[in-house]
């Protein structure tokens, strides 16, 4: 699998085809792999493909210093595959000029991820190419939110305390946004102040108004990469907020985001059947 | 109905994001129609509930509301043709988000009022101002911020 | 001779600090496998051990996220100016590292060189710093290669070491620190050391001397174009201290509040023209390397990093100052040759 991931970043880059390759490194086998971008087909050695390979690595094809490099091909996991069908249905890359190496995966961490856990896209799908063989199971979609009946089985009251206590270690350093391939914007709505939306102080409220800025505007949008989560030096536990949209959005529209590249997405569109229950 | 009115320990403050072409004019003609309706309702003016961006709501309760009002144009009767359709789908998933971090839903309310509709909305806000003073002042969420940083 | 202290009567002592007012911080588990300093409420809540590096540093006490420097009423055509009241409480923080402990005195200089803080000041008046030597070390701690290790005494009131036997050796190191522990311990035989500390990562001398005409070197780009530009970096370094000024509030009034700020970010440094003088990342990252090794040293004389690896550890992109001098110093090296 290695040879064969490091001979095609080498034919494609010798090839001229693409002129970096955005893959894993990796310098300590102990230590987690980190991204690696690599310009000439001898340094593709350095490519590794293991289970300490965290990094979804779509979040590079929309940064400016990475666009500066020239045409990119960019390895994908499963999940990771998935930011790539949402970032071209958002047109924020041109997916023909970009070369995505699909990297067949078993789960990573040690212990598996959660995320892992309940992956249903073990081959990577809307790849140009699949490297490896991973056997797929379906999951179903109960299994997929276990993780949130716990927390909805709690009083309202116990939930808002919860994430009150939570968000109270938020530092606001803005690891969520920066490793989230769908958080592209240019100047993001927390940098601007004119007017200032959202508090920039770390305070509760200032982090509770962040928090809800960032899974909402992901709503219908993440594809479940967990990286917010894992990039949290709080170890807040982001990925329920990013739960409940997916199910929901599962649930009232039948929609899993980069799923289907053909598929229009959910806040994009609207139908006139949609319930309105909730509206008096 | 002023003679009627009692002193009450607690006047709720309710934050009403109205669409410039329905709800505001139901609430103008509430107005010109000398429809009372309680005080406790502070409206802001949007173009369109498609404009009712989801950072206004959490910011009303930053800023000390207990309760949110949001309306607009009925289905179909959008003066953008379709921005209420559009915002209805966001109102979808955006309270599926508030309620999982635990907001108190009995005081997020959404309606459609029409520029006809002054009775309708002179009962909504009636309604939402008795509601919300039966409930009290939003202390869980007074909790949150007021904690403090170190 | 030494002095000692059983894990009890430590927790006790702590039990008591508690009851008598005094705010009390320590390492403290904030969920499963997440360790924080943060304020104790309980004796039992503070761990003594059993943990290689918190997920913050203790700065936090010091020099917190989120400051009002004054409050402001506008009424009618007049600003009224109320300052916040003076920190009275006495404080503790017990159970810190001493890469965190060694991080106060030299944050005390950016604070006093030319504007002496105040609110800096007064907390570290009020504040004793209990220090845990460190028996385990990770693969992103590097204090040996900053001239500091596992029982450097640094900046630290008290310093504790564990002791077989659920006990503690007890040295004072400032007269703040013998006022705090006098009378609570034991004369004993024993005496606490600690194994060595990580191997060094990098030549420290030979970095000093030789970045300060690196600023155009390549290895700049080669080591930190996967950084992501976010500040988990500095917000958990115990010495990164940029802050950033702001109002909050309304028509009627607010906040005047210093709130951390983080030189990754772009925002950073963008000027309102639209120019950015450090436009890319690679040009920030080497920004916080250099600051921390040139250009506060050439000022102060220290190094501006105490070798505890949150940097590194915390990275969503395993990217840190140890992990930058590394490549720095082979590229440098071979370049040389």
């Amino acid at each position: 699998m290695l040879n064969d991931l490091r001979q095609t970043a080498r034919q494609l880059l010798a090839d001229k085809k693409v002129d970096v390759v955005i893959g894993y490194g990796q310098a300590d086998p102990a230590g987690p792999a980190y991204p690696v971008f690599i310009t000439r087909p001898e340094d593709t050695e350095q490519l590794v493909f293991n289970d300490r390979c965290y990094n979804n690595l779509t979040t590079f094809l929309t940064r400016k210093e990475i666009r500066a490099m020239g045409r990119a091909a960019v390895l994908v996991k499963g999940c990771d595959a998935k930011s790539v069908v949402v970032l071209a249905v958002e047109s924020q890359i041109d997916r023909q000029s970009v070369v995505v190496i699909g990297m067949a995966c078993n789960g990573v961490g040690q212990p598996s991820l959660a995320k892992c856990r309940t992956c249903d896209v073990h081959m990577p799908r809307h790849t140009d190419m699949v490297i490896g063989q991973a056997a797929d199971h379906a999951i179903e979609a109960k299994d997929r939110y276990a993780e949130l009946a716990e927390m909805m089985s709690k009083s309202a009251s116990e939930r808002l305390a919860y994430w009150g206590q939570e968000l109270s270690r938020c530092v606001k350093c803005y690891a969520c946004r920066q490793v989230c391939p769908m958080c592209y914007c240019e100047r993001c709505v927390a940098d601007k102040n004119q007017p200032q939306v959202i508090k920039t102080s770390a305070t509760t409220m200032g982090n509770l108004a962040w928090q809800i800025n960032r899974a909402f505007h992901l709503a219908s949008r993440c594809v479940g990469c967990d990286e917010c989560t894992r990039a949290c030096p709080a170890g807040i536990n982001l990925r329920l907020l990013n739960l409940m949209l997916a199910q929901a959005t599962e649930e009232q529209f039948d929609y899993r985001p980069g799923m289907d590249k053909d598929a229009q997405p959910v806040l994009g569109c609207f139908s006139v059947k949609d319930k309105e229950c909730f509206i008096k | 109905m002023s003679e009627t009115q009692t002193k009450h320990d607690f006047e709720p403050k309710i934050v009403a994001y109205v669409c410039n072409w329905c709800t505001y004019l139901g609430a103008d003609l509430a107005g010109t129609n000398r429809l009372e309706y309680p005080p406790n309702i502070r409206i802001l003016r949007l173009p369109c509930t498609g404009r009712i961006d989801f950072n206004l709501i959490v910011k009303a309760y930053e800023m000390g509301a207990d309760a949110v009002l949001v309306s607009g144009c009925h289905p179909g009767d959008c003066h953008y043709t379709s921005g209420n359709y559009h915002a209805r789908r966001r109102w979808m998933l955006f309270r599926v988000l508030l309620e999982g971090i635990g907001f108190d839903m009995r005081r997020v309310h959404f309606t459609w009022i029409s520029a006809a509709e002054a009775k309708k909305f002179q009962e909504v806000v009636i309604d939402i101002t008795e509601q919300t003073r039966a409930l009290g002042p939003y202390g869980d969420f007074r909790k949150l911020l007021e904690a403090p940083v170190c | 001779m030494s002095e000692v202290i059983s894990a009890r009567a430590l927790r006790e002592l702590i039990g008591g600090w508690l009851k008598a007012g005094i705010r009390v911080a320590g390492p403290r588990r904030v969920a499963t496998d997440q360790v924080a300093y943060a304020w104790l409420d309980r004796p039992e809540d503070c761990l003594l051990g059993g943990y290689i590096h918190p997920h913050n540093s203790i700065k936090e006490f010091f020099f917190p996220r989120h400051e009002s420097l004054y409050e402001y009423r506008i009424e009618g055509k007049k600003i009224a100016l109320k300052n916040p009241e003076p920190l009275a409480d006495e404080r503790i923080v017990i159970g810190a590292r001493p890469c965190d402990a060694a991080a106060m005195p030299i944050l005390d200089h950016v604070f006093n060189w030319d504007f002496k803080d105040p609110f800096y000041n007064r907390r570290r008046e009020q504040t004793t710093v209990v220090t845990l030597a460190c028996r385990e070390h990770d693969h992103e701690c590097f204090c040996t290669s900053v001239g500091l290790g596992p029982d450097a005494e640094r900046g630290s009131d008290v310093m504790l070491y564990e002791l077989d036997g659920d006990m503690y050796e007890v040295r004072c190191v400032t007269d703040k620190g013998g006022n705090l522990m006098a009378g609570r311990t034991e004369t004993s035989q024993l005496t606490g050391s600690v194994p060595p500390g990580p191997a060094k990562k990098f030549d420290l001398a030979y970095l000093r001397e030789t970045i300060g005409s690196k600023f155009e070197s390549p290895v700049w780009t080669e080591a930190t174009l996967r950084c992501m530009a976010c500040g988990a970096c500095a917000y958990t370094c115990p010495t990164c201290h940029c802050f950033d000024i702001v109002d909050e509030g309304n028509a009627r009034g607010g906040i005047r509040a210093k709130n951390w700020d983080a030189c990754q970010f772009p925002m950073f440094t963008l000027h309102a023209s639209g120019h950015n003088p450090r436009n890319t990342q690679p040009q920030r990252q080497r920004q916080r390397v250099m600051h921390k090794f040139s250009i506060y040293p050439d000022k102060f004389g220290d190094v501006l990093c105490t070798g505890c690896g949150n940097c590194t550890r915390h990275c969503s992109v395993h990217l840190g100052v140890q992990t930058v001098l590394e490549a720095a110093e082979k590229s440098w090296r071979n370049a040389t040759v």
